[in-house]
């Protein structure tokens, strides 16, 4: 980091289906959340990075940026980025790019998706927008279905069984009991998972993050000062189609994130007591464990058997239990990992984003400092 | 030549309209038909039977620059099931193509238009592929026969190292009959019933069997492999016994009772099975019947030994009278 | 929409080249298709054809898949779309075969030895060692090139106008291909695919010297499973680190002058933020501190190579 970014500022909406909330009230909503939590006014934002992947194609709405920060009294400059579910990371780097050039000392970023005011078919076949276009979705592909693969895969090589599996969801829903943001607040007991339908063999529904409406936003400064810096924002990128990897139950871009943002925090992954991961499904909750180098290839379910006592995964629920309103889940990470910093009194953290299947990757590493 | 892999049985049917399997099985002369998944269409089956004959022949596609399918049931009003083939096989794109429709005979109808050209050597190689998936109405008799499937023949200089039949003669025989018939805005066709028999078939298939024989002097006898088109098993078998063929004869190609009347496809894909096991110099009749209607004959020689098609090692798949109908209602979209 | 007629004969084009034989390397069964596609659960999967590219691709059939199947390519048609256009393509069947025939395997694909590493960290003098040690099984791949043969050549090159270049390039004869632009020239260098495939005939290893560009092109053209990777990296902690080793070692050669040894810096550059990148391309990363060292890994990982050729891989990770 070429200056010290602070977090100085988060808030976020209920996750869930928000009938009598559009994408305008879910983002006014964060917003005054953020702005309320920081030190400064809504007058000291410079820029507004806004996160989304769906909104031209399900809200008609493009031009997101400038929408955000009409919101504001001052309408500040304004642009919004998208790379998938991984935009929230994304908007977060950029927010970070544009204090460390000094183009900005105080950015104003929220993510935001309004996903249920559309059928779910034309959500899924939106969703497979994060694939390639060209390449996977004329075989009829679907997005569950390249996990789907991914899943088959990783059971063939690794022998993870069914009932292993559905550990993922069962724990992810026992750490949303304590979070009052989270679309699912309710137990799910392995035989629920094991028995829910098939959506693409093996991925069954209780494997699925839900479909979300939600919007987090956070002030990152470099003006003002907190007790949680930003230490670490890698991005990465890999193929768009699994058909171009070699293999399909590691993502070399969260490999290759991790690398870098532990390098650039210049911290090891035994001073990390807190992290967010994308789990999309609940195989990809694995994958990440395992590429961001917590676990070995093939033993990342041992982490959801027996929860280590001193690395807390996913306390928000994660992307199942809490919900996956996909613009808005890369910045609710962040947000997550410093709010349970400050809870447990603990100094580091990690939020893992990702986009299609580990197209984009985005980490970030966030201080706490227990002064 | 390519077939669907699944079948239905005509006492299955018979079964649906509470008739006697067996019986009805006995009086036309088949047993089972192919069925169509609902991704095949006579494109695709075109395609895989033409793929077929040119690794068969050990051709390069770019040499091939004539391309004609005859079908009842191209995919398209307006669009040439032979251009879509042709560029799928990626033969010479400067290919002459068109589709042909003659009920059943279209299939041989492009046989005939290939040979002309490769004789006068307007080409080198050309493709000539019969291929249907035909509809019938449920209920009426037809959906008893009417079957899919697929053959294609690549025709070439006699000279060409893998040679191995050669057409001696070609005739057709055409008139105007209204024995069968599908209008354009018809998903089913119609046709005469009995009016099919005597009038159509019968009158045409005998007219062009004595034209054969007296054009070309041969006699019956000297003629070791004879294949009709075959809408149903006992047509054939009754002008066989007309002329006194053999069963020897029609052995080879009497392929109707276990594939079903494929159409513009039927008598080439007997023709095919013929070309597999027919021995060198030994002369072969093939004569195709399209309603409407009119005939085409081949009179041919084999210039080797028969080659035989790889083994499909697909498995058969028998439907019920529901699979059936819910496979061939998916196929109308 | 994605079926338009300008969408659907681009997708036609490329169709061709998936019409072949493959494995499934993984499989999936789709209960809710997209819209367009027969609602009826779908079985897709992740195949390996013949030429060593993958595909994702429509199984058929009705019979549960297994990893490892042996696949033969239909055409099919897909959807109808509102104005009546159809879409086909290519959809796989099961066949008999469990795995493809060992006999079938070696004769249609050969393995290439690959040594990628940046200018100055010691590749042809790795290569000159390992040609001794597994001279019997291996032999240098010529580099076809533009520029004007030099002094210090061996009988690595073989040298072609640039018309000439061009010439093979288009007709698909040199099936990889890059040029080094550079303050003092600029220039083509390739390799020919007869120069390889007469490598395999002899029963032979092709191996060749290279970088990135032309390692990718290989890649592309053979298929990533045929090549045989490995970079060979300075030693060094870091970029930096690495980097002034090179330089080190190019002024030590005494082979270039101040201005082409700062163009080669810049490329070896590129090279190591390429292993970075792109480490899917390279089986391994060798650092070559000591040659002795570099060359008897390089002799394990040959060897192993040739065993693999003649024994089926047990299931392993892709």
């Amino acid at each position: 980091m070429e200056r010290d970014i602070f977090l100085i500022g988060a808030g976020q909406t209920q996750f869930g289906e928000r009938w009598n909330a559009s994408l305008r009230n879910l983002m006014e909503e964060a917003i005054t959340a953020a702005l309320d939590d920081a030190p400064c006014t809504s007058l000291d934002v410079d820029i507004v990075v806004v996160s989304n992947m769906l909104a031209e194609r399900v809200n008609s709405q493009a031009h997101l940026g400038a929408l955000a920060a009409s919101i504001l009294p001052h309408h500040p400059p304004a642009l919004r980025v998208e790379s998938a579910c991984a935009s929230g990371a994304v908007a977060l780097h950029t927010a970070c790019s544009l204090l460390e050039s000094g183009r900005a000392q105080n950015v104003l970023v929220v993510g935001v998706e309004k996903m249920t005011d559309t059928p779910s078919d034309e959500i899924a076949a939106a969703l497979m927008g994060a694939a390639d276009a060209e390449k996977d979705a004329p075989s009829g592909i679907t997005f569950p279905g390249l996990f789907g693969l991914i899943a088959e895969r990783y059971m063939h090589e690794y022998g993870l069984t069914r009932e292993e599996l559905s550990y993922v969801s069962t724990r992810h829903h026992e750490r949303a009991l304590k979070n009052p943001y989270a679309q699912f607040r309710k137990s799910v007991t392995s035989d629920q998972v094991s028995a829910s339908p098939l959506v693409a063999d093996p991925i069954r529904l209780l494997d699925c993050s839900p479909i979300t409406d939600g919007a987090a936003a956070c002030l990152l400064s470099t003006s003002c000062e907190s007790s949680l810096k930003i230490s670490a924002s890698q991005l990465t990128s890999d193929t768009t189609s699994i058909a171009d990897r070699t293999s399909i139950t590691s993502f070399p871009a969260t490999k290759d994130a991790a690398e870098r943002a532990f390098e650039e925090a210049t911290i090891q992954r035994s001073d990390v007591s807190v992290i967010e991961l994308h789990d999309c499904f609940s195989i990809a909750a694995l994958l990440s464990l395992e590429d961001l180098g917590f676990a070995e290839p093939g033993q990342g379910i041992e982490l959801y058997k027996n929860p280590p006592a001193d690395l807390q995964i996913n306390g928000s629920g994660g992307l199942k239990a809490c919900g996956h309103p996909v613009g808005a889940t890369g910045i609710k990470q962040l947000i997550e990992v410093g709010r349970q910093l400050k809870q447990q009194k603990e100094q580091w953290g990690l939020a893992h984003n990702f986009g299609g299947a580990g197209v984009t990757c985005g980490v970030h590493i966030l201080e706490h400092s227990i002064a | 030549m390519h077939i669907p892999s699944s079948r239905i049985s005509v006492s299955e049917i018979a079964k649906e309209r509470g008739e006697d399997g067996a019986s009805v099985s006995k009086s036309i002369g088949v047993e089972e038909k192919t069925v169509p998944n609902a991704g095949e269409d006579a494109f695709t089956l075109a395609y895989e039977a033409g793929k077929q004959a040119i690794d068969i022949a050990e051709v390069k596609p770019s040499q091939i620059s004539a391309l004609f399918v005859g079908s009842e049931s191209h995919p398209y009003a307006v669009k040439p099931t032979s251009g879509m083939v042709a560029a799928a096989l990626e033969v010479d794109p400067f290919c002459h193509c068109a589709d042909l429709e003659f009920a059943c005979k279209a299939g041989t109808a492009g046989v005939q238009i290939v040979d002309s050209m490769v004789r006068c050597k307007q080409i080198r190689y050309g493709l000539a592929i019969g291929s249907d998936t035909a509809q019938s109405r449920p209920g009426d008799a037809l959906e008893y026969t009417a079957a899919a499937g697929a053959a294609a023949l690549l025709l070439g200089p006699e000279q060409t190292k893998n040679a191995l039949c050669r057409i001696d003669q070609t005739i057709s025989f055409t008139t105007d009959t209204p024995d069968f018939w599908r209008a354009s805005d018809e998903q089913y066709p119609s046709h005469g019933g009995r009016f099919t028999g005597e009038p159509g078939y019968f009158h045409h298939v005998r007219t062009t069997m004595q034209s054969v024989l007296e054009t070309s002097k041969i006699a019956l006898e000297d003629i070791d492999h004879v294949v009709l088109h075959m809408p149903n098993g006992k047509f054939p078998s009754r002008i066989a016994k007309e002329f006194k063929l053999t069963e020897e004869q029609m052995e080879l190609g009497f392929i109707v009772p276990h594939i079903g009347n494929t159409y513009s496809a039927c008598s080439l894909i007997g023709l095919v099975h013929v070309l597999q096991e027919a021995k060198k110099d030994q002369r072969i009749l093939l004569i195709s019947y399209g309603s409407g209607a009119g005939c085409d004959a081949f009179l041919c020689t084999m210039l080797r030994d028969g080659v035989k098609l790889p083994i499909d090692t697909r498995e058969t798949t028998h439907l019920t009278y529901s699979q059936y109908q819910q496979q061939m209602a998916a196929r109308a979209h | 929409m994605n079926d338009s007629p300008s969408i659907i004969a681009r997708a036609q084009k490329k169709r061709h080249s998936r019409a072949l034989c493959g494995t499934v390397l993984s499989h999936t069964i789709v209960r809710h298709p997209p819209a367009g596609f027969p609602k009826q659960p779908r079985c897709i999967g992740l195949i390996e054809l013949e030429d060593g590219s993958r595909t994702l691709g429509a199984i058929t059939g009705a019979k549960p898949i297994a990893i490892g199947q042996h696949v033969a390519p239909r055409m099919q048609l897909m959807k109808i779309n509102n104005a009546g256009l159809r879409t086909y393509d290519i959809v796989y069947e099961p066949t008999v075969m469990q795995h493809a025939p060992l006999h079938e395997k070696q004769k249609v694909q050969g393995y290439i030895l690959a040594l990628t590493g940046p200018s100055g960290v010691g590749k042809s003098t790795v290569n000159l060692l390992l040609s001794q040690v597994i001279g019997d099984y291996a032999q240098h791949v010529p580099i076809i090139t533009t520029r004007d043969p030099k002094k210090q050549d061996k009988n690595e090159y073989s040298y072609v106008s640039e018309q000439e270049f061009q010439d093979l390039k288009d007709q698909g004869l040199i099936i990889a291909a890059t040029r080094i632009p550079s303050n003092t020239e600029n220039r083509w260098y390739g390799y020919q695919a007869k120069d390889i495939e007469r490598i395999w005939k002899q029963g032979k290893i092709p191996t060749v010297v290279t970088e990135m560009h032309l390692l990718k092109d290989l890649s592309h053209h053979y298929g990533r499973r045929s090549i045989l990777s490995c970079g060979l990296l300075p030693p060094g902690q870091s970029r930096r680190a690495m980097l002034s080793q090179l330089l080190h070692r190019l002024r030590k050669r005494g082979r270039d002058s101040e201005a082409s040894i700062r163009d080669r810096l810049r490329n070896a550059e590129q090279d190591l933020i390429f292993f970075d990148r792109r480490k899917d391309l390279f089986d391994h990363l060798i650092v070559n501190e000591d040659l002795d060292h570099v060359v008897s890994i390089l002799k394990r990982c040959v060897r192993k190579l040739d065993k693999l050729s003649t024994v089926q891989k047990p299931k392993e990770a892709l």
